[in-house]
């Protein structure tokens, strides 16, 4: 009786919620799975294209509105004190050493954050497609599979999702070293991505990454990031390499490291 | 009520960052606000780059390099190539200029001949990170 009367308050509550934002259910696939398919942008807010909501002075962000959720949250990162100290080298030198800076593929969770570029996602009964605009590259996530025998490392690992009632989770293994995520972490070829994504409503997609790194972290970390749907918005090319002026910028730079390098805590 | 504050606590929010840091060669403590004539428009990836030229107080041009968002970016918030603005047109532009002294900056708005405002780069910080590893 208890565990009913939760039930209907949940379902009271969440109609109640519904009915106040207008918010619409997720859609369902023909085989009756929730349905991920469409084009989104991490944003914490409902509606169309979000222009990184600029504020009324250049340079200052807009006030967050009643009703924008985070876009973006992280846990502490557990470093090991080794790759703490190498972040922070890395930071105090404002992150020149990016790989993305050279146009290379970064991995998830930092692609998927980036709300500056839209993400589609393809769901198929058998596979699912992301395509990111970011860098105009995606990943092909089979369902139900295993890792391949032959899989070789790689910028953004190698996925394969399932199920998980209305969750699609999926498993990222075999990344090459080096590769770079949020706040100086230097991911090792031991990265480990379980990701979450949860259409929790028409608008909005969850999704949540726990991030083991052995070599790194002394524990498992997770982030969080929401993806709200973008009708009407489509991926543009976005080819990085076209005219690439950083590497040049960095290397006059270098000669007088005082004009980028920054202290610990500015 | 206290797990929420404990886990508000625990949490935070993170930064992305894009392309490249903004630290990297601008420096958010310094602005520029200047007018010129349109000399070259690079709508090219990574970046679109702006080419102007600025008559200083002493009367010499000074050719300033401006960089912003990629073009699909613009395209996303209205901006047309060789339509919103063409080689030969007056722009304002504010900014944030680089770390080394040069003639270059980091395109915050444009004000177009017309009157007009357009964002045509992400506000200073944007991508720069944290400065300390957590």
């Amino acid at each position: 009786m208890r565990t009913v009367m939760i039930v209907m308050s949940c379902v009271v509550v969440t109609s109640v919620a519904m009915a106040q934002t207008n918010v619409q259910p997720a859609p369902k696939a023909p085989d009756g799975k929730p349905d991920l398919t469409g084009v989104y942008q991490a944003s914490p807010r409902r509606g169309g294209w979000d222009a990184e909501a600029p504020g009324d002075e250049p340079g200052v962000a807009a006030q967050r509105r009643p009703g924008d959720v985070a876009a973006l949250t992280s846990d502490p990162i557990p470093f090991r004190p080794e790759a703490r100290a190498r972040a922070q080298e890395l930071l105090n030198r404002r992150s020149i050493d990016d790989p993305a800076s050279h146009c290379i593929f970064i991995a998830s969770p930092r692609i998927t954050g980036v709300g500056l570029f839209p993400v589609q996602i393809v769901q198929t009964p058998t596979q699912v497609v992301i395509l990111y605009e970011y860098l105009w590259t995606h990943r092909v996530i089979p369902i139900g599979t295993k890792h391949p025998d032959d899989m070789s490392p790689s910028f953004m690992g190698d996925s394969v999702g399932h199920w998980e009632g209305s969750t699609f989770v999926v498993d990222v293994v075999g990344f090459k070293p080096g590769g770079w995520l949020t706040g100086g972490l230097v991911t090792s070829d031991a990265l480990h991505l379980t990701e979450r994504y949860t259409r929790v409503d028409r608008d909005q997609l969850t999704y949540e990454v726990t991030l083991d790194d052995p070599k790194v972290l002394t524990k498992p970390f997770t982030q969080r990031t929401t993806l709200m749907l973008r009708e009407g918005a489509r991926l543009r090319e976005y080819s990085c390499p076209e005219n690439n002026m950083d590497p040049a910028v960095y290397e006059k730079l270098l000669k007088d490291p005082a004009t980028f390098q920054r202290t610990p805590g500015k | 009520m206290r797990w929420v504050i404990a886990l508000a606590l625990l949490t935070s929010t993170a930064t992305v960052s894009a392309h490249h840091s903004f630290g990297v060669a601008f420096d958010a403590t310094k602005t520029v606000n200047l007018t010129g004539t349109i000399t070259r428009i690079d709508w090219t990836n990574p970046h679109t780059h702006v080419y102007v030229d600025v008559k200083d107080a002493s009367g010499k041009v000074v050719n300033w390099k401006l960089e912003g968002y990629p073009p699909n970016v613009l395209e996303r918030t209205g901006w047309k190539k060789d339509v919103t603005i063409k080689v030969g047109d007056r722009i304002t532009f504010f900014g944030w200029p680089a770390r080394d002294g040069t003639p270059y900056a980091h395109l915050r708005e444009a004000t177009l001949a017309s009157g007009q405002k357009l964002y045509f780069g992400p506000p200073a910080g944007t991508g720069e990170g944290p400065a300390v590893a957590r």
